[in-house]
């Protein structure tokens, strides 16, 4: 592993309920840059991230973060990992019985001795830098999808973790929060120098941000490189994907017998 | 699958089931409180015995009440009717309040916190503070936990003291039994160390029970709408039956001469 | 976080009530009272036949309860019944050597205790001593059974 690469992952081997998600995935997320994750719905890219986290554990093979080897770490040491990684959810995931400000200042509160008056500046930047600062008093309800997800980025960067890895950051998002979602993930990137593990099938939004892409799908990594060549890629896969055709190699219809013999079977029903 | 296999699946998860439990209880208490541990273990003292105490007290002055009546119908037919107080006290301190504050408290209390754990996890919120950092069994199920087991045997004194003052109410008040005999007989009868103690031990048990049930319940639903109604029901249905299959077990310990 | 003051006074009233609730289940409902001497005088006593009597009866002295059945159990050496009771300090020492111990009813078919009475000798029992003038329980069986062996003669 070399001295850019801030998360790597070997020959990852994952199921669940005896259904195989990943069967040998190897990953490299250098340090400093926008890595995203692409490939369709169901692909296990939510599954990915939490592996990488250490909140799921695989049947086999290894996620290192920096020198860390994620699975091999005490409880303790797991906690302690991942006050150097953010992660945005998909649903925000907001503490309800708190409001905006005590949200972001959540993580400050536990893990720093920080002055009532230095975690009010602090959090103040971070609401400010997502442009939510006047939004501090607001319960978790009270805001649209789009707050919401941005007061959670807030929380992700209240302690300036090395790494952030964001779940479907533009799924639900009218066009407008979206477009400043794009911007703050860059921002963040470019102004803070935070490595950003971008899981999206989004591919307009992700394609302009990323500066590595993985594709995924059926278990392992089908395609990766620069955005501009994957949208030269041959493999028909690949180039499904990343146009949006609704059929091709990656079929429409969901496995099933033919349609002409179901349709004239004998009811199943009794 | 033959119904044998599938009763042996059944045992099978049933044990697992039994073991995670054990594991997340174990995991969830062994650590030191610290100073914020104290403030959000006060602040779950409040939603789970402060708010509980309504539905325990007014519970608790019927059943008195009840028992009153109903024993005084049936002594006075020997003439013993000075013999109330010793029944209200000792069916109460024994038996009623231990039993039926842990079942208000897994209907009112338990289903809460199966219902607020499993709505946190639903959320995502559970996941989200593992991000951060913050070990959720620490934060979030190590507070509820110890107020459960405290509200316990405060809610069941409550209950003991308002349902004999219900016993009172009726007896002395309404039916007339002299309150020189149902206070002195009441005080001959009743051994603090014995039935008092008991009462109180059995009470723990049962707040040490109920809250498991109820917590675990909710840390290990299935995180959709259908999954948290059903570890509410749950919650209520094992942890009924667990306080009383656990009262009989302790009351022959206590009680039974073997 | 709002401190919210109302909050912890809320908890704080109600584990203060709690604990007021204990007080008066030991004082006003189980008799306990402050100051009383404590039941720590132990004292022995042997019955030919305790009759129903069991660990936890009373213990009263002129119709006062002064104590509790602790221990019944049969001397091996006699095969009698052998109790242990625990009575009040301040009325242990009172009780002379020749005291008497005697099973009661309560009523005709009442629970069983212990009456002691204290006899007239200048000696006064010990701290584990044995109370050597027992009367045992009325058997009602062999009360009747002598009323009617008496009758037929």
């Amino acid at each position: 592993m070399s001295d850019s690469t801030l998360v790597s992952v070997e020959n990852l081997h994952f199921s669940r309920a005896g259904r195989p998600i990943f069967s040998g995935v190897d990953l490299e997320i250098p340090k400093g840059r926008i890595t995203a994750i692409m490939g369709p719905s169901g692909t296990g890219k939510t599954t990915l991230l939490k592996l990488i986290a250490g909140q799921l554990t695989p049947d086999s093979g290894s996620v290192h973060v920096g020198q860390d080897n994620v699975h091999r770490l005490s409880r303790q040491a797991l906690f302690r990992m991942r006050r150097r990684m953010g992660m945005l959810f998909q649903s925000g995931a907001l503490f309800s019985d708190l409001s905006v400000f005590e949200n972001v200042a959540f993580p400050l509160r536990v893990h720093t001795d920080l002055p009532e008056h230095m975690i009010r500046d602090l959090v103040l930047i971070k609401l400010q830098a997502v442009g939510l600062r006047g939004a501090r008093d607001l319960m978790p309800a009270e805001l649209s999808g789009g707050m919401t997800r941005r007061v959670a980025l807030a929380r992700a960067i209240a302690l300036d973790p090395d790494l952030i890895m964001y779940d479907e950051p533009f799924v639900g998002q009218d066009p407008i929060s979206m477009g400043v979602l794009v911007t703050l993930i860059r921002r963040l990137n470019s102004a803070f120098n935070m490595t950003a593990i971008v899981v999206s099938h989004d591919i307009k939004e992700t394609l302009s941000i990323a500066d590595h892409v993985y594709v995924i799908a059926d278990g392992r990594v089908m395609a990766s490189g620069s955005p501009a060549s994957l949208r030269e890629a041959q493999d028909p896969r690949v180039s499904q994907f990343i146009r949006g055709e609704p059929d091709g190699p990656v079929p429409f219809h969901y496995p099933s017998k033919n349609f002409y013999e179901d349709i004239l079977a004998p009811s199943e029903v009794s | 699958m033959s119904p044998l296999t599938s009763l042996g699946q059944k045992t099978l998860d049933a044990l697992e089931s039994l073991g995670r439990s054990a594991i997340f209880l174990a995991q969830a208490l062994c650590h030191l409180p610290r100073a914020e541990g104290v403030r959000l273990w006060l602040r779950q003292m409040y939603f789970v015995g402060v708010m509980s105490l309504p539905i325990v007290a007014v519970s608790g002055l019927f059943i008195g009440m009840v028992i009153a009546l109903q024993g005084y119908l049936v002594l006075s037919g020997f003439g013993a009717d000075e013999a109330l107080g010793q029944m209200v006290a000792l069916s109460l301190l024994r038996e009623l309040a231990p039993v039926v504050t842990a079942l208000l408290f897994a209907g009112r209390a338990g289903s809460a916190l199966t219902a607020e754990i499993g709505l946190m996890k639903a959320t995502e919120q559970l996941s989200s503070m593992e991000m951060i950092g913050v070990d959720p069994l620490r934060r979030v199920i190590s507070p509820r936990l110890w107020a459960g087991f405290v509200s316990m045997p405060i809610l069941t004194v409550f209950f003991s003291v308002i349902g004999i003052a219900g016993g009172y109410l009726v007896g002395v008040d309404w039916l007339g039994v002299d309150q020189g005999s149902f206070w002195g007989n009441m005080q001959s009868s009743v051994v603090f160390m014995d039935d008092v103690m008991n009462g109180m031990l059995k009470s723990v048990v049962f707040g040490v029970v109920v809250t498991w049930i109820a917590v675990f319940q909710g840390y290990d639903l299935v995180p959709t709408s259908e999954g948290i109604s059903r570890a509410t029901t749950r919650t209520v249905v094992f942890g009924s039956l667990a306080v009383l299959g656990l009262d009989f077990i302790l009351t022959a310990l206590m009680f039974g001469e073997f | 976080m709002k401190r919210s003051k109302w909050l912890e006074t809320g908890v704080g009233a109600f584990v203060l009530a709690g604990f007021l609730g204990l007080v008066f289940l030991g004082l006003q409902v189980s008799g306990l009272a402050p100051g009383q001497a404590e039941q720590n005088f132990t004292v022995h006593a042997n019955f030919s036949n305790i009759g129903g009597l069991k660990e936890r009866s009373r213990v009263t002295m002129a119709g006062v309860t002064v104590g509790r059945i602790t221990d019944i159990e049969l001397d091996p050496q006699w095969l009698e019944g052998r109790i242990t009771m625990k009575i009040d300090s301040d009325v242990g020492e009172k009780l002379s050597e020749d005291s008497t111990a005697s099973i009661l009813t309560a009523g005709l078919l009442g629970e069983k205790y212990i009456g002691l009475s204290t006899g007239g000798a200048p000696e006064m029992i010990k701290d584990g001593g044995t109370i050597r003038d027992t009367q045992s329980a009325l058997v009602l069986e062999e009360l009747i059974q002598q009323f009617v062996s008496n009758m037929s003669k």
